[in-house]
């Protein structure tokens, strides 16, 4: 696809273009802000040979311009939330011109100004807890074909147990994380293979804070972290309010 | 008082992982006429997984 289309950002209030001068954006194109009323998006010109919906699909299979992109938004959406509250747009969300992006903000309208009051003051804090590395029984030396067959069935069940315990926990702790937090939202724990880690991934949540709460916040994560095996316990952050800017489409 | 534990908190760089379960998983949704629509991420999780699984037995 030939042209340029309007990269988005993220939602904040008006603020001026200059603050973003130092700041490069998605592919080297520089930062912009389009206005309307009470809301700003900033926002960068792209090239559609990069941003098509064919060409984003082709470009999505490939992990270094993942890569890239996602850290270009992250660095943009990062110093617009230093200057003031913000709604991260998901990544790759273009539209044609700055004239569009205009219109969907006149849409947006209150609703805009409603979610950014929720935000005003707050940060996203991520919370992981991992598992126990299974050991089965079964491996280790049976003294019989009966011995080992029975082994490993008390491993099939210790195996289910040990899931059911582990999901338990990891829906309590969410619950008693989450009365520190203004709202919380899990997301799917990571594949292994993704997160390199070789223990399960019990829980992957994320939850909204009150930057005046944050201490007390960090010490209801210490409280969960004792009460654990050591390194089960894994926070991120402060971010960007990124899982908490879900709003219907207009 | 603070007690000191092995809560270690993670600030900058976030990992890619990370990030991507906020970049692809949330974010506000504004409809455009050429929002590329990402109602398919769970379509294009599933390819970056792949894609990254590759990427580590590369190595």
């Amino acid at each position: 696809m030939t042209g340029t289309g309007t990269y988005m950002y993220a939602i904040t209030r008006p603020l001026p273009e200059s603050a973003f001068a130092e700041v490069p954006g998605m592919l080297g194109s520089p930062v912009r802000v389009v206005s309307d009323r009470g809301l700003a998006c900033v926002v960068s010109t792209v090239d559609l040979a990069d941003f098509g919906e064919q060409e984003l699909r082709a470009n999505l299979e490939d992990l270094t311009w993942v890569e890239r992109v996602s850290r270009a938004h992250d660095d943009v959406v990062r110093s617009v939330a230093g200057l003031g509250t913000t709604a991260p747009l998901r990544l790759a969300t273009v539209c044609n011109d700055d004239a569009s992006v205009q219109q969907r903000l006149r849409r947006l309208g209150g609703r805009g100004e409603k979610l950014l009051s929720v935000l005003d003051g707050r940060d996203e804090w991520g919370l992981k807890l991992l598992g126990r590395v299974a050991q089965p029984m079964a491996a280790v030396a049976a003294s019989s074909g009966a011995e080992y067959l029975r082994r490993q069935r008390d491993d099939f069940a210790n195996r289910d147990e040990l899931s059911v315990a582990a999901s338990r926990r990891a829906d309590d702790v969410y619950t008693f994380v989450a009365t520190s937090a203004v709202a919380a939202r899990r997301h799917r724990p990571q594949d292994a293979r993704l997160s390199g880690l070789a223990r399960p991934m019990l829980l992957n949540a994320s939850f909204l804070v009150d930057r005046d709460e944050a201490d007390a916040f960090r010490r209801s994560i210490d409280a969960v972290a004792q009460a654990l095996p050591p390194d089960s316990v894994q926070l991120t952050g402060p971010w960007p309010a990124y899982s908490f800017t879900a709003l219907e489409d207009g | 008082m603070t007690v000191p534990t092995d809560t270690v908190v993670t600030t900058r760089p976030a990992s890619l992982v990370d990030l991507l379960d906020r970049l692809l998983g949330a974010g506000a949704v504004v409809a455009g006429d050429l929002t590329i629509s990402l109602a398919g991420v769970d379509l294009i999780t599933v390819q970056l997984r792949t894609l990254i699984a590759t990427v580590r037995e590369d190595r």
